[in-house]
């Protein structure tokens, strides 16, 4: 099995799906020659020229708008933003125009909207943000968070096979961080199911992207201590994996979600709401949430570091928990 | 369009191809009049009203067919306003009076399998892409038969089966891109097509406009873009809206050819919108047209737009399109006899009137299909290209392994 990053994975996720589906097609920003900004897409003008792969002036708007005009005409797009802090630009297209289509007048709208998000890169305020709530709370949208290359790749695959827009958040952290062995074959990971990353007896963190990370190193050093994390990785924020959330639970009993963005909006008090609606009974504790500050993401190394959650505050919060 | 090459000083000239017959020049101010303030309108405006310019493409059936669709659209429209006065439309009504010869002139000019995205006050338009007047009424009236099944109300409906129609939504500029998109795919497809959309003097403000009308641009999409300037922006004025003496220099800031046509005279906006279209199709590119004309009721039946100024409104009245293409079939061309015309109108209106009891007739929707289907699966829309296959130019190599990252962010 060939052994590839995050990035890796996503590259070829689009590549086989551009020799798969001649309707498939890249549009964005600096994707040409240059590969863009990341290098997702290295090597892609090559292959599949100008036409398939295009650069387009700095206008937010005109790539999503002019993606979903040409997804009524039955294409696939796949929209890069070379920052998914940038998404504010098309927020009323991708809110208004695109989400709102199908529901409105049967206009469906088959396109991806992918790009790097989240922190711990130095990048400050615009280049480490997390916009993915504006979206999940946009009827009509999916959103997509992988956390693993193998994820990464499967579901960057399932999304341009969606007939829906799908919102696809890559962390740029986990972009040249992880390695991982996998399968040469057409594989897809479907939306909306979450993955158990690690099973446990004795608390459940509900998590998604980088902090799946941060997630899994707080439990190899918890198990030392006779503590049984159970990682449940959302991969999909909308549609939620309702059944997996409940499950989760009722296995466990305690629940800490963790996530990279914001308190307030959170997907946390989402997820809280439903396992209120799901499985209250089977709670023998508060809910939980661990996540970053209520500010823009600071600049500064220490500040951005106070700013996220930590493998340190993951154990803190689950110990405490635990013992409830 | 493109600037002259041969000026030995440093200026550049650009063309814009004006096809009016007369070019009025006037200006609406706010000034204070005593106790209130108010808009004031100067410049001439009393010159008789031009003849209809001979069109250099429409037969007389072609000519006879528009004049139809006008009467269909105002007719239509005067059917809506009474059925909201009898309390039968849900929300408000929107009216494209005085501007019915740039929406049905315009869309004609499309072929069947190329794309419009209407606005709101192009309700004509839509009539001549194959929606029929019981439709817009059962959008008014909210009933589960209208094209949106309820779900949404007035122009903001479409069709990517048959009619191609690309739905507006609220905000303004934002069908730019998308039509523009339309193009594109159209053309990975193996076809050059022609698809046409609309915005306001008002709407022409908004950064979204830019971005896709450059977009267009750059890509050679086949964008045709009728900027109506209908003089008003809700309460608004142009003169407030802009700098530019006409919104057809715009163009020139595209890098696209700019044409101003007088927006009530059909055969000018036939064929602008012709040959704009013929260019999409030869691929070279988009074409901003300007149409002027004036909105003659307020932004929506609300708005009684006793702001603006009798002259001015005096003018616009004399310049009624339906009027002066009536005069010009039956007088000038004696294409029509009075009989026929007679006949025309009297069908126009039994259609309204079956159409009219249909709508009226239809159920209003069940509670649940609220829920409707926010999402797409596989089994209610098959999505596959429009036109043809795209073709695979594939060059050589297989998907890169290893590159560094371009940015700092590590």
């Amino acid at each position: 099995m060939p052994t590839v990053t995050y990035l890796e994975a996503i590259r070829q996720g689009i590549w086989e799906e551009m020799e798969r589906d001649p309707a498939v097609f890249c549009i964005g920003e600096d994707i040409g020659i240059y590969g863009g900004a990341f290098k997702v897409t290295d090597g892609f003008i090559d292959r599949f020229g100008p036409e398939r792969v295009i650069d387009t002036p700095i206008a937010e708007s005109a790539i999503v708008g002019a993606a979903f005009g040409a997804a009524l005409t039955g294409m696939r797009p796949v929209a890069e933003f070379q920052f998914m802090d940038f998404i504010g630009c098309a927020f009323n297209q991708i809110t208004n125009m695109v989400a709102k289509a199908h529901y409105r007048w049967g206009g469906p709208a088959p396109l991806v909207v992918r790009g790097p998000s989240g922190g711990n890169v130095h990048g400050g305020p615009f280049h480490s943000q997390n916009p993915e709530m504006y979206f999940v709370h946009t009827p009509g949208l999916k959103v997509v968070c992988p956390a693993t290359a193998y994820d990464a790749k499967g579901l960057i695959k399932a999304s341009i096979r969606d007939n829906n827009p799908v919102i696809f958040f890559e962390h740029k952290y986990l972009y040249r961080r992880i390695k991982e062995d996998i399968p040469a074959d057409d594989y897809i990971v479907p939306l909306g199911k979450a993955r158990v990353a690690r099973s446990g007896r004795d608390l459940s963190i509900i998590t998604y992207a980088a902090m799946v990370h941060v997630a899994l190193e707080a439990a190899e050093q918890l198990s030392k201590e006779g503590i049984e994390l159970e990682v449940l990785d959302l991969r999909t924020l909308s549609p939620l994996d309702r059944q997996a959330i409940a499950h989760t639970v009722r296995r466990t009993n305690k629940v800490l979600i963790v996530h990279e963005d914001v308190r307030t909006g959170g997907i946390a008090g989402e997820i809280s709401a439903i396992i209120n609606e799901e499985a209250f009974d089977d709670l023998d504790g508060p809910i939980v949430r661990l996540t970053a500050l209520d500010t823009p993401v600071p600049f500064s190394p220490p500040q951005e570091d106070f700013f996220l959650p930590k493998v340190s505050d993951v154990i803190r919060e689950a110990r405490k928990l635990r013992a409830y | 369009m493109s600037p002259s090459k041969h000026s030995a000083s440093s200026q550049r000239t650009y063309t814009i191809l004006d096809y009016r017959l007369e070019k009025p020049r006037f200006e609406l101010r706010q000034v204070r009049d005593g106790d209130v303030v108010r808009y004031e309108v100067s410049g001439t405006l009393n010159s008789p009203v031009p003849p209809i310019r001979d069109s250099k493409y429409l037969s007389k059936t072609q000519c006879i067919e528009i004049y139809r669709w006008m009467l269909l659209n105002r007719k239509m429209e005067v059917a809506l306003e009474n059925l909201y006065k009898q309390g039968k439309v849900v929300g408000g009504v929107y009216f494209g009076l005085g501007q019915e010869g740039c929406s049905c002139a315009s869309a004609y000019a499309l072929k069947p399998d190329e794309w419009l995205g209407p606005m709101i006050r192009n309700q004509g338009s839509l009539l001549v892409r194959g929606f029929s007047p019981r439709d817009i009424m059962m959008q008014y009236m909210a009933k589960a038969g209208s094209p949106t099944e309820g779900r949404d109300a007035s122009s903001h409906f479409g069709d990517i089966q048959e009619r191609n129609v690309v739905a507006p939504i609220s905000t303004l500029g934002d069908l730019i891109p998308v039509l523009a998109g339309v193009a594109l795919g159209a053309r990975m497809q193996g076809k050059n097509i022609a698809v046409m959309t609309y915005i306001g003097d008002g709407g022409q403000s908004t950064g979204v406009t830019y971005e896709g009308l450059n977009f267009a641009a750059v890509q050679d999409l086949g964008l045709v873009l009728f900027v109506e300037n209908n003089l008003w922006g809700y309460s608004t004025p142009a003169d407030m809206q802009f700098r530019v003496e006409d919104l057809a220099e715009r163009a020139i800031a595209y890098g696209i050819p700019g044409v101003i046509v007088d927006g009530t005279d059909p055969c000018q906006v036939y064929d602008a919108a012709h040959e704009a279209c013929e260019r999409a199709r030869r691929g070279e590119g988009p074409t901003l047209i300007e149409a002027k004309m004036m909105r003659m009721k307020g932004h929506a039946i609300h708005d009684a737009a006793e702001y603006v100024p009798k002259p001015l409104f005096e003018y616009w009245k004399k310049r009624d399109p339906i009027a002066r293409f009536e005069n010009y079939l039956l007088n000038v061309k004696k294409w029509l006899s009075r009989t026929e015309n007679e006949k025309l109108i009297a069908d126009v209106d039994a259609q309204l009137e079956a159409d009219r009891e249909f709508a009226v007739a239809s159920p209003m929707p069940e509670p649940e299909s609220a829920v409707g289907r926010p999402y797409c699966s596989p089994e209610c829309h098959e999505i596959r290209p429009k036109y043809a296959v795209p073709k695979i130019r594939a060059g050589k190599g297989s998907v890169q392994k290893t590159s560094e990252a371009a940015v700092h962010l590590k």
